[in-house]
């Protein structure tokens, strides 16, 4: 069981989620899509929606390997109201934080040289809900859910 | 020997290479090698690229292709990329990703005719 620091008073047990996955090296990023790509099939996703969540997944573990160097992407399916089924996504890192939020979830800005700067912007386009917390010098938090559509 | 991620079929002044592999971010780089030294060695004035098989293309995979073009293009080469999956397409463009250098085609057979029209 693994508990995280807190960031922000926000605090993460991982002992609540589904799947588990450390990110530490490049090749890290494509496991972790894949893995989660696949619970979200086995969980009755449809193929949009999969598609979708894998690229969610790659973004953000590609931002916890390239910034954080060292982080975790969690996936856990979750009833909301109404019955609806949500996967769940947390993405978490102790790295150096973002500094302007903001900016960095607009799109159109990184602190990498070679980027788009649109993977944050585009995992909140892509998903139903997006929380960033953040903290410099303490780390990130990404949450975010997308509802199982039935068709 | 440079590493080879991916066959290549050469089909008169043009390349044509079916990527059927998971493309992370170690073998995308690779992929830009191979797909610039076999430019450069035959001499291509068009590479095609048959992305049918490739389930996820994300900000990174996109700024890669789109950089592969740029360089191609300064080689003289066009770059097609053929066959993006519907659902693949629907996430670039919810995402507001657009594949820059490059031209788009949903079979073989267009892109070779964007090719033949060029230059």
């Amino acid at each position: 069981m693994i508990k995280v620091k807190n960031i922000n008073d926000f605090s993460v047990d991982t002992e609540d989620y589904d799947l588990v996955l450390k990110i530490r090296q490049e090749a890290d990023i494509a496991v972790a899509r894949q893995m989660v790509k696949d619970f979200a099939k086995k969980n009755g996703f449809s193929l949009a929606d999969v598609t979708k969540i894998a690229t969610v997944v790659s973004e953000l573990s590609r931002n916890i390997q390239r910034y954080a160097k060292k982080g975790y992407i969690c996936a856990r399916k979750k009833h909301g109201k109404d019955g609806n089924v949500l996967l769940e996504v947390l993405a978490y890192d102790n790295g150096p934080g973002i500094k302007d939020v903001e900016l960095a979830v607009t799109g159109g800005y990184t602190t990498s040289q070679r980027s788009l700067g649109l993977g944050l912007s585009g995992v909140r386009r892509l998903m139903d809900t997006f929380k960033i917390i953040s903290e410099e010098g303490k780390g990130t938090i990404v949450i975010t859910e997308i509802r199982r559509r039935t068709f | 020997m440079s590493d080879k991620v991916v066959p290549i079929i050469k089909l008169y002044d043009y390349l044509i290479v079916p990527i059927q592999i998971e493309l992370d971010d170690i073998t995308v780089e690779k992929l830009q090698m191979q797909l610039l030294n076999e430019i450069s060695a035959k001499e291509a004035r068009g590479i095609i690229l048959d992305v049918s098989m490739v389930d996820v293309i994300d900000s990174y995979i996109s700024y890669v292709l789109s950089e592969t073009a740029a360089m191609a293009k300064a080689m003289g080469c066009h770059t097609v990329i053929c066959k993006i999956q519907p659902n693949v397409a629907l996430t670039l463009a919810q995402m507001g990703i657009k594949l820059e250098n490059v031209y788009t085609a949903n079979s073989l057979e267009s892109a070779l005719e964007i090719l033949n029209q060029l230059d």
